[in-house]
């Protein structure tokens, strides 16, 4: 395996990247990363969630800037980092994985932006439908341009968001994760462009955690992880695990795997018992959890493994099946109803949805057993900051003192101070998505090792993760879950990446080498 | 690729820094109340050396006595703002809460009856104002820039377009008039002392209560929250009827104290009410903000009047001024998060 030491490039490089850091605060999203994009190429960032990737793309793109280090694109230092400078004249685009787009403009507006033809003011509009078209043209996608984008599919948006960047005569395009909006076939028509693109010479940088792609598309391959420079190889001399190695860095597998471990007994009455449960983005869904079971919930991001959990939690609608808690019927109409019965939920998207950003950790670890500190109508201030600083210490969450606010810290923290709030309740089921995105290494484990104590308590855990490896080290069992429905169910010690990934993406026979 | 045997050459991963403690003089001057008691201190400072006539005790029960009705709706204002909404009806309110009053007292109904049909008039509108803000899920902003002149349109209505005049001759006007009138042990005015009352109330409710908390954690992020259990409906219109309340209660005060109330009046009270709540701090975004900061914040607009007046200016270069330090101390507080590296 090469050493991470700098790579001499065997071309000239398109972008060099040399000594870049980035803190937030406390959090090193990026520390010390040195890599360097040979002209032409393209090029495979990858690494896990959190590894530092988009943060990396984001400082490329002009979107952040560097703590320290510096950027040179085609030889030439960049000096100001804000999107309008790398776009015009470094000539770096982004193809983000959250489309920015103009919903309401026509398609050849939104290509066109910033490079209108036609005097400034006035644009004229149809030089700009045909040169929209040409480039559409280009990409294989056909559409009206002038068309609204708003009535596109996720997939063609993302092709318009890379036409613009022609438009701008970009030469150096960011893809980051393009392929987790996308279907299978979606994915194969942009691996076409890709393969167009670098075929005109352009240089391009992908960023993803999914292996098969890289390996078709990329030359190069560095990794990323916790913010730092792992790992670089030509494509052609590295293998699929060696490459996972890097991205994982620890052997989690081996320290907290449960395979070893018998699976719980199946029980007289599961802790969750779910028979042909319906709702908004997932229908007939059966399945059981036993008192002490981590199910895992795989699944492509629109597969309804997220929604599965909100419904149960009562966060949306359920709207047919029975649902049953320890043998009694259980539906939640509110997260209010689900907290009673000792539900949790930790919800993926942690700034959206999980912390109170203008609170304490302290607060944040307290809100749902505020009832228990009151006195006279007034909360007990005093007795609820013990008790969230007793939570936080078990837990291990890295603080100053609770009454600091919850965003300066570290995402592992605040996924810890999350967890810290639910088992407040003392829960029987906990539904948790993406438990470890954007948590560091060391945070990571001790989650795992969390759930290892919860569930030898008889806590029943459905946990729903991107993550694929991450999901069958914790979990006993794995729910696959496709287009809304529960396609297959794996006992972790027989489940591997592929086998879920077939069931997930329902190409049964697809054949990966790895 | 389930398992992985190999350890790759890498670094040995760091730790992530402890995070920093700030020093409590480090978050006193973090503290956005901080900053604006400093301006106030200055102002002060200020009107001590260029206004004649501004040290005294007075002088200072006279500010205290301009700011009370402010302060009051402010104080109901500041809730909704943390709660990550706007109120932009409350001058309309404080109209409408004098209007009823005034029409219940002329129609010779007791005067304390008079003052809580006031006071209810206010929390009816300001309940309205939260269940269409929840119900139809639209922006506050659209809601209560209606109801500005959905409240206003009737307040003019029930008054005839005529101004109603209290005539201290007529009965219970003479007791009614105490509550804007009068001053408690012969010094502090009623009005002030109303002020104070509901203001200690409100900074009780915000800082120590399980409503204050849910409001914080409803304005910070309305959906961490709900999935906290929290009814976060429940906690919004409980705010925009604390608001319309107070303003209510404002509007019977000021009835009380000029005996005179007519279908405009009340007009603009709500830009400098929400001004109030801005300088002392809160933020538009919600989740932040406190009940000390509104006073501050309220004495800070009273004072700069003050010396504004005492220095012979003109009213309409107060209204300039005001709007002036709005955006200063907005700005001022920006540039010093930016500073300071914090979010």
């Amino acid at each position: 395996m090469t050493s991470p030491a700098t790579i001499a490039a065997p071309t000239t490089a398109a972008v060099e990247v040399t000594g870049l850091s980035r803190h937030f605060g406390p959090v090193r999203a990026l520390q010390d990363v040195t890599l360097s994009v040979p002209d032409g190429s393209l090029t495979a960032v990858m690494g896990e969630n959190g590894a530092g990737k988009s943060t990396l793309m984001k400082i490329l793109a002009g979107l952040d800037g560097p703590t320290t280090g510096t950027v040179r694109v085609n030889g030439e230092e960049v000096r100001r980092f804000d999107p309008a400078t790398l776009l015009s004249r470094h000539r770096v685009a982004l193809v983000p994985q959250e489309l920015a787009l103009a919903q309401d403009r026509t398609v050849a507006e939104n290509i066109m932006l910033g490079a209108e033809p036609g005097p400034r003011p006035f644009p004229h509009r149809r030089r700009m439908d045909e040169r929209a078209a040409e480039l559409l043209d280009r990409l294989g996608l056909r559409v009206d341009p002038r068309r609204t984008v708003r009535h596109l599919d996720a997939a063609s948006q993302q092709l318009v968001v890379v036409a613009r960047s022609l438009a701008r005569e970009a030469r150096v395009v960011i893809f980051d994760e393009p392929t987790s909006i996308l279907s299978p076939a979606e994915s194969d028509r942009l691996f076409g462009v890709i393969r167009g693109l670098q075929g005109d010479g352009v240089t391009m940088l992908y960023v993803s955690h999914r292996m098969p792609e890289v390996f078709a598309l990329s030359q190069h391959i560095h990794v990323l992880r916790d913010g730092r420079h792992v790992g670089y190889w030509p494509t052609a001399r590295v293998s699929p695990d060696q490459v996972v190695a890097a991205m994982v860095g620890r052997e989690l597998a081996a320290e907290f795997g449960r395979h070893d471990t018998p699976p719980p007994a199946p029980a007289e009455t599961p802790r969750l018992r779910m028979r042909d449960v319906s709702g908004t983005g997932f229908t007939g869904i059966d399945l059981d959890i036993a008192p002490g079971e981590v199910v895992g919930v795989a699944g492509l991001p629109d597969s309804g493994r997220i929604e599965l959990l909100r419904g149960i939690f009562g966060a949306d609608p359920v709207s047919g099946g029975e649902l049953s808690l320890d043998g009694a019927a259980f539906t939640a109409r509110s997260p209010r109803d689900a907290i009673r019965a000792r539900v949790a939920y930790l919800p993926g998207e942690r700034r959206q949805q999980g912390i109170l950003p203008t609170m304490s950790v302290a607060d944040n670890i307290n809100i749902l057993t505020l009832s228990r500190r009151q006195r006279l109508g007034l909360l007990r201030r005093r007795a609820l900051r013990r008790d969230a600083d007793t939570r936080a210490r078990e837990l291990t969450v890295k603080t100053s003192g609770t009454a600091q606010g919850i965003t300066q810290l570290s995402g592992g923290n605040q996924q810890k101070a999350l967890l810290a709030r639910w088992l407040s309740i003392e829960p029987r089921l906990m539904l948790l998505d993406e438990p470890t995105r954007g948590v560091d290494v060391g945070a990571k484990a001790e989650i795992y090792r969390l759930f290892r104590s919860l569930t030898e308590a008889g806590v029943g855990i459905l946990v729903s993760s991107s993550d694929l490896p991450e999901l069958l080290t914790v979990s006993d069992r794995i729910a696959v879950m496709a287009a809304g429905r529960l396609v297959g169910v794996i006992p972790a010690a027989e489940a591997t990446e592929e086998k879920v990934m077939a069931l997930a993406t329902g190409a049964h026979t697809m054949k990966e080498k790895a | 690729m389930t398992q992985t045997s190999t350890a790759p050459a890498a670094p040995p991963v760091a730790k992530p820094a402890t995070d920093r403690a700030g020093s409590p003089l480090r978050r006193f001057l973090h503290a956005r109340e901080a900053s604006t008691f400093l301006a106030l201190v200055v102002l002060f400072a200020l009107g001590t050396l260029i206004a004649p006539g501004f040290v005294g005790t007075d002088n200072f029960l006279t500010v205290g006595q301009q700011i009370a009705q402010i302060g009051i709706m402010a104080v109901g204002v500041t809730f909704v703002i943390i709660n990550a909404e706007i109120d932009l009806s409350v001058g309309s309110i404080y109209g409408l809460g004098a209007v009823v009053c005034g029409l219940l007292m002329t129609s010779d109904v007791a005067w304390p009856l008079a003052a809580l049909g006031g006071i209810a008039a206010g929390a009816v509108a300001g309940l309205i104002n939260g269940l269409m803000t929840v119900g139809f899920g639209i922006p506050s902003f659209i809601v209560t820039l209606g109801t500005l002149s959905v409240y206003r349109g009737v307040t003019l209505l029930l008054s005839g377009g005529s101004p109603i005049s209290l005539s201290s001759d007529d009965p219970g006007v003479a007791e009614f008039n105490l509550l804007g009138q009068g001053k408690l042990f012969g010094l502090l005015p009623m009005q002030l002392v109303l002020f104070a009352l509901v203001a200690v109330v409100g900074m009780i409710v915000l800082s120590r209560s399980r409503y204050g908390f849910n409001t914080y954690a409803v304005g910070g992020s309305a959906e961490a929250a709900r999935l906290c259990g929290i009814h976060t409906g429940r906690v919004k219109v409980t705010a925009f009827t604390l608001s319309g309340t107070l303003a209510g209660l404002a509007g019977v005060l000021g009835l009380s104290f000029l005996s005179y109330v007519q279908g405009v009046t009340g007009t603009g009270m709500e830009l400098t009410a929400i001004s109030a709540v801005i300088i002392g701090g809160a933020a538009l975004f919600g989740g932040s903000g406190t009940m000390l900061g509104t006073v501050i914040g309220v004495a800070f607009i009273g004072v700069l009047q003050n010396i504004l007046n005492l220095r012979g200016i003109s009213s309409f270069w107060q209204t300039v001024a005001t709007g002036a330090v709005i955006i200063l101390a907005v700005a001022a507080d920006t540039w010093l998060r930016k500073r300071s590296g914090r979010r």
